[in-house]
């Protein structure tokens, strides 16, 4: 077998292997355990690596076989899938060294890493999946390896999360399955491919479509939390930290919107749903759901809160910007999967390093923080400007070529939306800033641990620095080759084909 | 190339941000205290050195970036430039030690944005390096952490963050019609677009918020004056004039004539030249005073911008007077503001000495003869003659003018006498006597040594003054009369 078909199979193998492994290591073995951890995230990076180098030299990747008759399995690298493998692989290995951090003394290790790999394993999959079944069975994989690392704790709050994250992920699994079943059924096994399959289909056909769209929709829309399916994400929070960080940065949300992203331009094409009435409901949903998830944030007194309700709004600016049908607003759309990736991972792992430092969970406590913990606190802040959409950092990037590309089409309330957004951003995340660097602490921290001269474990401050440089560097950086922004241009000259 | 400008314009932003480092250890902050001065130095010399209109380009900057010099920048540049080393040399004596690394760390960056902003060509540098200043310039403001800059904060922040948007949605809009991201395409765009009065306005009124235009105006009387003296220094000189220069450089200056726009923007200048002033009346702290005194100038700098919107061709030749009234307006009100830091010393004639000095900036803003304030109010006169103009406010342009003269003494005459009610004698650090000198000598005499624009009419030069002395001095005489008459009445109650 060729290269070409071997890499994907690879990538997507790394963590899986490592997770059949990892779940067999006995509980002490910390050293084994942290370095086939780190070994794996590492190959799964230099895979990718390689696999991006390819792509952008115009290679094909794919590996495919039948499962039943008219059912495929298939396993494919185009620009679009490196755009979240890429993504996947780089914030696993930060957030591996993070959870090893972590977890340093909590029970359940082996399990918890075990889960670990298999949900990034499971968002391999949904990125390099090349047909919606292929796609469908890494979806459902990804919700039954996050549920334990939702309970992860076993205390009842977070059975009480997991019972209802559940409820939620495997109903719109249900849902989504319908559809692609009702899909299947009306017009066979459809791969993803550029332009999509429905230009110019059959008007009888359109009823359906339009129903199996919403469909769709709804199915992925429980992950990617749009309103008003949203109700699982802020419970979730009760996981640990490295566990909602990847959550609300790759592996749950980012494969509903990767899914979204997908259908509309993969199976029904961007022309096609736009011809077809769909974009403009979506939109609507998408800008309903951003301006209600910041104004929902901005009511929280706790921190993870606070973010996951900023998740939701950020999360459909992705959404948002695939219906602004021209280059710019799709491209604002597609960067944002990596943007919010990396702004929301940062804010994450700082949230986790008050609580686990400093026993920090609510705002209110945060007053002084910036002294005790200026690395974090850089961090944080660097990541809150960065939801915010000030210049130069990453959040910018997107907020400036979706807000051209809304004007390019003639959409321009979604500007509208994408200023009032940043006031509420700037809303719910200046007075945490004025906190940390300008409050006076008030009492002793609640649970305060010191690590000598560092203001925390080294594997919990570098993980969110290392995020940190990277969100300004895709701001400053953008318009240089293999920037975030730079390969939502390549994927929408090469696939969205406008 | 004679002089190396490339290495010069990266150097003169990257210095203040990679000073940043120094905070890393706390027993560096005394060195950071001392580099302060030292940070804006690379822009000076670019300033002072640099021929004109030239510039680097840096393609993979966001969405390609542009940066340089001409002559409009330049003026921006040296006034910016001098204010933070005057203000950073004042700095060292007048900063405590308590949280001296997290006032040098937002003293650079707050300097890193005011300096990126003007040495800008391209959209998002720009827009990138003013919401830095705004951003950093919060830490100016609320640096005490008393209640009462805690509040100005708060209505800075909010401000200014709407402010922020506001420009973003007018530069979004305009970069888009232009299909560029280059500033110098922006104003034939906007002047071309079909809803050019809402791409005009949002930029007006973004920028205008930190411009003090009328009724966008209140943060600054809350946080110009709660901030470190030094800091109140910069954001009243320099920080003030990024709003004006955002205006300069994105408006369709000398593409179109707009007398609508000239109209209401003149009545706008004439609102915050004059109820700037009567407001300023009214404070009892020096600072403050100061702080309207800021507003009720740039009411008179909005004057000329609503002339050069109104009149296409009057707009190059007012360009040359607006930077040689923002390099005037800057240094003479960075020395005012430190003047407030000042105790006085003991001896009487020691005391005459000092106040007379203090003084001076301010009458050279009312426009004393043989003051920076006697060559650009002449300059400003010359240019806004009547006859050169149609739109309805032009008439009113010169009455305006001298009424804001005698307005901005009477405020000069107020700031002296709250000032003396606060004054304390004593003895001044030396890094104190140096800043105050420096910033005093750079207002009454390097001035005339400073690079001007090259357009600025023969009227503004020094050998011409003595003609229109009279019609500098009088309405200096009328403020001084009616000050005189109201301590009168105020000492008979």
């Amino acid at each position: 077998m060729s290269l070409s078909v071997l890499m994907p199979v690879f990538a997507l193998m790394t963590s899986l292997l490592a997770s059949v492994v990892l779940f067999a290591l006995p509980e002490k073995g910390y050293r084994l355990r942290t370095t086939i951890n780190l070994v794996a995230a590492v190959v799964k990076i230099a895979l990718v690596a390689v696999m991006i180098w390819g792509i952008a030299r115009g290679r094909e990747y794919e590996a495919a076989f039948t499962m039943l008759p008219g059912v495929e399995f298939v396993l494919r690298a185009d620009a679009l899938s490196m755009l979240f493998a890429g993504l996947s692989a780089l914030l696993w290995l930060l957030t591996t060294i993070y959870a090893v951090g972590y977890l340093e003394d909590s029970p359940n290790r082996s399990r918890f890493f075990g889960f670990f790999s298999l949900c990034v394993a499971s968002t391999m999959g949904i990125a390099l999946a090349g047909n919606l079944f292929t796609f469908f069975l890494f979806y459902e994989m990804l919700t039954l390896s996050t549920y334990p690392l939702v309970v992860h704790r076993g205390t009842r709050k977070a059975l009480r999360a997991g019972r209802n994250y559940i409820i939620y992920t495997l109903t719109g699994g249900a849902v989504l399955l319908l559809a692609i079943a009702w899909l299947h059924g009306l017009v066979g096994d459809l791969r993803f491919q550029e332009g999509g399959h429905f230009a110019g289909v059959d008007p009888s056909l359109q009823a359906p479509l339009t129903i199996i769209f919403v469909l769709l929709m709804t199915g992925l829309g429980v992950k990617a939390a749009l309103v008003p399916l949203h109700g699982w994400l802020p419970q979730a929070m009760v996981a640990p930290a490295p566990v909602s960080a990847l959550l609300h940065a790759v592996a749950v949300v980012k494969a509903g919107a990767f899914g979204i992203i997908r259908v509309v331009f993969e199976v029904y094409g961007l022309e096609a749903a736009e011809a077809m009435g769909l974009l403009a409901g979506l939109a609507l949903v998408a800008a309903f759901t951003i301006i209600y998830g910041s104004t929902r944030a901005l009511y929280q007194i706790d921190l993870k809160r606070r973010l996951a309700f900023s998740t939701i709004s950020q999360v459909s600016y992705i959404v948002l910007g695939l219906c602004l049908f021209g280059p710019l607003g799709v491209m604002g759309g597609l960067v944002h999967l990596v943007h919010q990736g990396i702004m929301k991972i940062t804010l994450f792992f700082c949230a986790g390093n008050y609580a686990e430092t400093l026993g920090v969970h609510r705002i209110d406590e945060l007053d002084g923080a910036g002294k005790r913990m200026p690395g974090t606190s850089v961090a944080f802040t660097l990541g809150a400007f960065g939801m915010i959409g000030a210049p130069p950092l990453a959040g910018f990037i997107t907020k400036w070529t979706m807000g051209a590309g809304a004007l390019e089409v003639g959409m321009d309330w979604v500007v509208a939306v994408l200023v009032v957004s940043s006031l509420l951003n700037a809303a719910y995340f200046l007075p945490i800033l004025h906190r940390l660097w300008f409050a006076e602490q008030q009492q002793a921290w609640p649970h305060e641990r010191r690590w000598g001269r560092l203001e925390t474990s080294p594997w919990l401050l570098w993980p969110p620095l290392v995020t940190a440089v990277l969100l300004v560097l895709a701001g400053i950086l953008a318009n240089v080759p293999f920037s975030p922004l730079s390969w939502a241009e390549l994927i929408v000259l090469r696939e969205v084909a406008l | 190339m004679i002089f190396a400008s490339a290495p010069f314009v990266l150097l003169s932003v990257m210095l203040p941000l990679v000073s940043v480092l120094l905070a890393l250890r706390a027993d560096w902050q005394q060195i950071y205290r001392y580099c302060l001065p030292v940070l804006p130095l690379p822009a000076l010399l670019m300033g002072l050195l640099a021929e004109p209109d030239w510039w680097l380009e840096l393609p993979g900057l966001m969405i390609g970036g542009l940066w340089g010099v001409d002559d409009l920048r330049r003026a921006f540049l040296l006034l910016t430039a001098t204010l933070w080393l005057i203000g950073g040399v004042f700095a060292i004596g007048y900063l405590k030690d308590h949280k001296l690394r997290r006032f040098c760390v937002f003293w650079a960056l707050t300097l890193a944005g005011n300096l990126g902003l003007v040495i800008a060509l391209d959209v998002a540098s720009f827009y990138s390096f003013f919401a830095l200043m705004t951003f950093a310039g919060y830490g100016l403001v609320v640096h005490e952490g008393t209640d009462e800059a805690n509040r100005a904060g708060r209505v800075y922040l909010a401000m200014a963050v709407v402010g922020e948007m506001a420009i973003l949605s007018g530069l979004l809009m305009a970069a888009q019609l232009a299909g560029s991201g280059l500033l110098a395409d922006l104003p034939a765009a906007i002047a071309d677009a079909d809803r050019r009065w809402l791409i005009m306005l949002l930029l007006l009124a973004g920028f205008g918020v930190k411009a003090g235009l009328p009724l966008l105006h209140f943060w600054l009387p809350l946080a110009h004056p709660v901030a470190p003296t030094p800091a109140s220094a910069v954001l009243s000189g320099a920080m003030i004039k990024a709003g004006l220069l955002g205006w300069l450089v994105t408006l369709p200056f000398g593409e179109v004539s707009l007398p609508d726009w000239g109209n209401g923007l003149v009545l706008l200048g004439a609102v915050g030249s004059l109820g700037g002033a009567a407001l300023g009346l009214c404070q009892q702290r020096p600072k403050a005073v100061l702080a309207y005194s800021s507003i009720s100038q740039m009411g008179l700098i909005t004057l000329m911008v609503g002339a050069a919107l109104a009149n296409a061709e009057a707009a190059a030749p007012l360009f040359a007077v607006m930077a040689l009234y923002v390099l005037h307006h800057g240094l003479a009100k960075g020395s005012l503001f430190l003047s407030t830091g000042m105790a006085l010393p003991a001896s009487r004639g020691g005391q005459w000495l000092m106040w007379l000095l203090i003084a001076l900036p301010g009458l050279s803003l009312a426009g004393l003869p043989f003051t920076s304030g006697a060559a650009s109010k002449l300059a400003m006169k010359e240019l806004l003659k009547p006859d050169r103009f149609d739109f309805a406010m032009a008439a009113y342009l010169s009455v305006l003018m001298s009424a804001g003269a005698v307005a901005t003494m009477l405020l000069v005459w107020r700031f002296l006498w709250v000032q003396r009610a606060g004054a304390s004698t004593g003895s001044n650090p030396s890094f104190l006597w140096l800043g105050w000198g420096l910033a005093t000598a750079a207002s009454v005499v390097l001035f005339w040594l400073l690079p001007w624009h090259a357009d600025v009419p023969q009227k503004a030069w020094l050998s011409a003054m003595v003609q229109d002395a009279w019609s500098l001095f009088w309405p200096i005489l009328v403020a001084t009369l009616l000050a005189a008459v109201a301590l009168r009445l105020v000492k008979q109650r």
